[in-house]
């Protein structure tokens, strides 16, 4: 693989990420073919030594998703680390992935929940006083109240616990694309299909 | 798989091993990845995005050094929780090492039961 082939499949790799980080990425191996060529190694060489870019994209893009979430907790920054995490496609994740899609599913439905009997709550304390519902209207205030102050803080646990999972899941894919086997033993695939 | 075994070892001291190089000299990407790949047979790809993680937990800072030939260069250097982290690792390490070294080497003298004169 040529140095200009090397970076265009780097590039590529590393779209989706902000401009500014992706070609902060790029120099880096830039600087590493041009110290490369320096010491009197080829660029194929170089490009074998480096292992496979796609694989090292989907790592620094993982690596990147984790350090936004760091930065900022917030719904965007969450999605974007769970993705970029499994497009790291690592076969561990891969079969956690139905295990995760549960979890993620059933805190959805909790989200809705939750949602739901806010609204209800608001909509009993503002309209029950002129339902005529037993208890008289002060109660009606009172248990519409009781729901929303219910659902905020069942919000508020399950917002604990969606950063926790996030946390996890960010926590368990760098124990596994620090140094992915692959990238061990650049050699073997890369020399093959190499025509010089 | 005869080679795990040396994949996870080499995971593990990979991070220790930049520690140590930086701890003796601040260096660049190039310099760190062709002697670790010399000493431990990484590819020198996985340098980079170890470097960006090192320097999302405030291990390592960089700083630009103009070049004469070609465009400036960065360097990392270690911060002092880098250091803190190097101490922490290498202790780590050392102990780690020596315990296994005791159970490796056959020769090893085992020590006497609780109660049993020596």
């Amino acid at each position: 693989m040529t140095r200009a082939e090397f970076l265009s499949r780097l590039k590529k790799g590393l779209v989706g990420l902000p401009l500014s980080t992706a070609s902060d990425i790029v120099n880096d191996y830039e600087t590493h073919f041009t110290d490369g060529a320096a010491a009197g190694r080829t660029e194929a060489e170089v490009a074998a030594a480096l292992g496979d870019p796609d694989r090292l994209a989907r790592e620094l893009r993982a690596e990147a998703g984790a350090q936004r979430w760091h930065q900022e907790k917030n719904p965007s920054a969450a999605a974007g680390a769970v993705f970029a995490v499994l497009g790291l496609g690592a076969i561990d994740i891969l079969i956690l992935l139905p295990i995760l899609m549960g979890v993620i599913g059933t805190l959805f439905g909790f989200a809705i929940a939750v949602i739901a009997l806010f609204v209800s709550g608001g909509a009993i304390m503002v309209a029950g006083p002129f339902a005529d519902l037993p208890g008289g209207a002060f109660a009606a205030i009172l248990a519409g109240l009781g729901l929303m102050a219910g659902a905020a803080s069942a919000g508020a646990l399950l917002a604990i616990v969606t950063i926790w999972l996030v946390n996890g899941i960010v926590w368990f894919a760098r124990l596994h694309y620090r140094l992915l086997k692959p990238a061990l033993e650049p050699q073997s695939t890369q020399v093959v299909g190499d025509p010089a | 798989m005869p080679e795990t075994i040396e994949i996870q070892l080499k995971k593990g001291v990979l991070g220790l091993c930049v520690l140590a190089l930086l701890a003796r000299a601040d260096s660049y990407a190039y310099e760190i990845a062709s002697r670790l790949s010399d000493a431990i047979d990484m590819g020198e790809g996985t340098i980079y995005p170890l470097m960006r993680r090192m320097q999302t937990d405030g291990l390592v800072e960089t700083y630009l050094v103009e070049s004469s030939s070609g465009p400036s260069r960065k360097y990392y250097r270690l911060s002092q929780a880098g250091r803190d982290a190097l101490a922490a690792q290498s202790a780590e390490w050392t102990h780690f090492t020596r315990a296994v070294d005791a159970i490796v080497a056959n020769d090893s003298p085992v020590a006497p039961a609780p109660g049993e004169a020596a």
